[in-house]
């Protein structure tokens, strides 16, 4: 083969090497942040008075945004729980995205809705709406049925309706803690440059759920949803953690998120065509602010919890993680001018670099080292005990940063308390290493040429239901 | 290269892999160290637990006998070793949240002893220890311990002062107003409602200096906007001329919209002069409020002008209007046009049907 190949090929190489050893020293310092800020902010929580927040007027007002879509199952469930959460004075507005089921009808049963009137005070782009609805039971519940619109369409709809400073976004098939809301309001209170907060996503597959609130936690059976458990770990409390310590916080999870509602209705509200809306608005309202001068922060709150169902067949989770990349894809590629642009800071000059090139770009760089490294190998120019040592290096590495992630969850919360668990999440960091990550990269990668392809929607996402414990069904 | 001195005569590849097996070593005692750190965490939180549980056990029968025998305090302070002198106040402190009166004194009495160990805390280098000091001594220890409580306030860490100045911020220590209000401007980044809140908590003792602070030029416009909260708050009649006074004096947005929700409850129908001259304001927000304190304040014949203002083109502005029209006697008025094709037949069903639910 001829001399340029092989320049190419060893260029790859190093390439693919300077690629894992940023990506690393990225997932190293912000476990190291993460490290220093959680072990503050457990201190801390010590000096908050839960019951004294919830009980007085301090505490804002809030619309809680709640889309769903052919929820027939497990809506009831899930709106029972909203009604329980301990927060002074809260809205619930349930999105009735056009389902095709009998979503609607299990509402209008189980909390005897009627027909009600609510004037829109925005006009963020959204479906029709075919009827707003208001429970006789609980006056704070509203449901609005409007046509099909996909979620972030059905979130317009929600932000139109809403009449609060506050309101938050999140999926109607996730159990919020009954803290969570005067837990994630707290940076609002502390200071009023927050525009933006989003709070954990916990895994809720293996743990019991009896009405609305889990209360069982443990690890889950199937491997899959294991695995995803150590990998939230790894995103929340390593990964999010670590950036909101460096005030460089681009992503709030869709499932749980927190916002000021003029500042998203400035922005121009949820964007319609993209699967990764959450994603976009963040990154829109870092732009928004900088932009219009205004001062803001955006942060993660570690104590929040959401609890939400995770995938346990592989072709579900390959469609998630596609939609995933895709979304991150599409958020980046629309804002790539903030790409290394002092005028947005830390978002940015390190978040944003770090999420275009080692995650958006990163799968890519990672399967052409793949083709590099087997033709290297092929061709018997790879020197075998330097390849073996570069390998153990990265599976060790791997075991490394998973072990921090667990190590944090025992400095912070400890939600998981059997001791058995614990050591299962030692040896989920070493066998996730065999399999499950590769598998993630390809799944990324297909997710990148889907966005290169201009692939659009959500793809089917099948839910088992909840592990209930009040002598039901699963829902 | 060489790396200290161990490559020293190696080939470059010998080298790079003597390197590569240092790191996998190192990366190996790293994993190592994690693990061991998690595990060390479990086990010293669950010792934590059960020393927790222990003293509990020990503590709760004769602390409940204490609150209804004073002269059983004794009993319990001998059963209250110096090592465990912070867990008893820190098992007194969730107690103390529980109760009120009496019972509370009594809890008061019985951590008296230990609260100097607890100053001292309030000097650590460490603002999360600090915080928690000074919330132990706010809850305790006042007003034994108010010099370090008030020191707070001055702390560079802004969490400490936040929980200074919420346990200083009580209807029971009317004393503190002065030297709060005199720092209340530190707190420019907290939320202006949570801030307006605690200031309100304060009580009727407080109420001269914000309202003599809502004229008061020198102090920052946002902290004249959260008096007038504070105000509105507190319910406080004596502060509707003086919030007239400061609104024709200013076009400050945000302030002006606070002064008009002080207005709008705790104005008197001599008030609508000024409400009718801010009610077609450029600023949606000022308009808004201006047209809602005009239908609580105003009557049958401000209803052309609400009326008028359902068509404004800030739907927060319409909304206002809308409920103004019902507060000041249009009620019909308003089912007239939810019952016809007028293009607010939406806005006027819902106000409508918000006095329906109401």
């Amino acid at each position: 083969m001829s001399e340029l190949f092989w320049d190419v090929i060893w260029t790859l190489n190093y390439i693919v090497l300077f690629y894992f050893i940023a990506l690393h020293v990225v997932y190293l310092g912000t476990s190291i942040f993460a490290f220093r800020a959680l072990r503050r902010y457990a201190l801390r929580l010590k000096s908050l008075d839960l019951s004294d927040l919830i009980s007085s007027a301090w505490a804002p007002p809030i619309t809680l945004i709640a889309p769903a879509y052919d929820e027939e199952a497990t809506c009831v469930e899930s709106v029972r729980s909203l009604l329980t959460l301990e927060y002074p004075e809260y809205d619930i507005l349930v999105i009735n995205d056009g389902s095709s089921d009998a979503t609607l009808e299990r509402l209008t049963e189980a909390f005897n809705l009627h027909e009600a009137h609510r004037v829109p005070t925005a006009e963020m782009g959204s479906e029709a709406i075919r009827g707003v609805y208001r429970s006789r039971r609980h006056p704070n519940l509203w449901v609005i049925d409007k046509e099909n619109g996909g979620k972030a369409d059905a979130l317009n709809a929600g932000l139109n309706h809403c009449q609060t400073p506050l309101f938050c976004a999140m999926d109607a098939d996730s159990l919020l803690e009954p803290e969570a809301l005067i837990r994630i309001v707290r940076p609002f209170l502390e200071d009023a440059r927050t525009v933006a907060a989003g709070g954990v996503l916990r895994i809720a597959n293996g743990c019991t759920v009896r009405q609305g609130r889990v209360v069982d936690i443990r690890l889950p059976t199937n491997l899959l949803a294991r695995l995803q458990v150590l990998e939230y770990l790894r995103a929340f409390l390593s990964g999010r953690m670590g950036w909101d310590a460096l005030d460089a916080t681009l992503v709030i999870s869709g499932a749980f998120g927190i916002f000021k509602r003029d500042i998203v209705v400035g922005a121009g509200g949820y964007a319609t065509d993209t699967v990764g809306e959450d994603m976009e608005l963040v990154v829109r309202m870092h732009r928004y602010c900088r932009e219009n001068e205004i001062p803001y922060r955006i942060h993660f709150v570690p104590d929040p919890v959401a609890w939400t169902e995770c995938p346990e067949s592989v072709a579900v989770l390959s469609r998630q993680r596609d939609r995933w990349q895709r979304g991150l894809f599409q958020s980046l590629t629309r804002h790539w001018k903030m790409l290394l642009n002092p005028r947005y800071g830390r978002a940015g000059l390190v978040a944003f670099p770090y999420f275009f090139f080692l995650e958006m770009l990163g799968p890519v760089i990672e399967f052409l080292g793949y083709f590099s490294f087997t033709v290297t190998v092929l061709a018997g120019r790879a020197h075998w005990p330097f390849v073996l040592a570069f390998l153990c290096v990265a599976i060790v590495l791997g075991i490394a940063l998973s072990l921090a992630a667990v190590a944090l969850e025992e400095l912070s919360f400890r939600r998981y308390p059997r001791t058995s668990d614990l050591i299962g999440l030692f040896n989920l960091s070493v066998v996730e290493n065999f399999g499950y990550r590769q598998l993630s990269a390809w799944w990324r990668l297909k997710g990148t040429f889907s966005a290169l392809r201009g692939v659009e929607g959500w793809g089917h996402m099948a839910r088992t239901g909840f592990k209930v414990d009040d002598g039901e069904e699963p829902t | 290269m060489d790396l200290f001195g161990l490559t020293r005569g190696l080939s470059a590849t010998d080298s790079a892999l003597l390197i590569l097996a240092v790191t996998i070593v190192g990366l190996l005692v790293v994993a190592l160290l994690f693990s061991g750190y998690a595990l060390l965490l479990r086990y010293r939180h669950a010792a934590r637990e059960r020393l927790r549980e222990e003293l509990r056990q020990r503590w709760e029968a004769p602390v409940l006998a204490a609150i209804a025998d004073p002269d059983r305090i004794i009993d319990v302070h001998a059963l209250v070793p110096r090592k465990y002198r912070l867990h008893f106040v820190q098992f007194v402190l969730e107690y103390v949240r529980r109760v009120r009166g009496a019972e509370r004194q009594m809890l008061r009495r019985l951590v008296e002893p230990y609260l100097d160990d607890i100053a001292e805390r309030a000097e650590h280098p460490r603002s999360e220890i600090r915080t928690r000091a000074v919330q132990t001594l706010g809850t305790l220890g006042l007003p034994r311990y108010s010099a370090e409580v008030l020191k707070g306030l001055h702390d560079p860490s802004p969490l400490v002062s936040m929980v200074a100045a919420r346990y200083l911020a009580r209807p029971e220590f009317p004393q503190y107003a002065p030297e709060l209000m005199r720092h209340v401007h530190r707190f420019e980044g907290w939320n202006r409602r949570f801030l307006a809140s605690m200031l309100a908590t304060m009580g009727p003792e407080v109420s001269p200096m914000l309202r003599d602070g809502l004229l008061d030029e020198d102090r920052p416009t946002w902290l004249r906007g959260v008096f007038a909260e504070a105000l509105r708050m507190q319910l406080d009649p004596r502060a509707a001329d003086t919030a007239v006074e400061a609104l024709e004096a200013t076009d400050d947005r945000d302030f002006s919209a606070s002064l008009l929700r002080l207005l709008a409850t705790v104005g008197r129908p001599g008030h609508v002069d000024v409400l009718r001259t801010v009610s077609d304001a450029d600023d949606e927000v000022v308009r808004a409020q201006a047209l809602h304190a005009l239908g609580v304040l105003g009557g049958a014949a401000e209803l052309p002008l609400l009326f008028a203002g359902m068509d404004d083109p800030s739907p927060w502005a319409a909304l206002h209007a809308a409920r103004g029209v019902r507060d000041a006697g249009g009620v019909e008025l308003l089912e007239e046009i939810a019952g016809s094709d007028h293009p607010q037949a939406r806005l006027a069903g819902q106000v409508l049907f918000e006095e329906e639910q109401a």
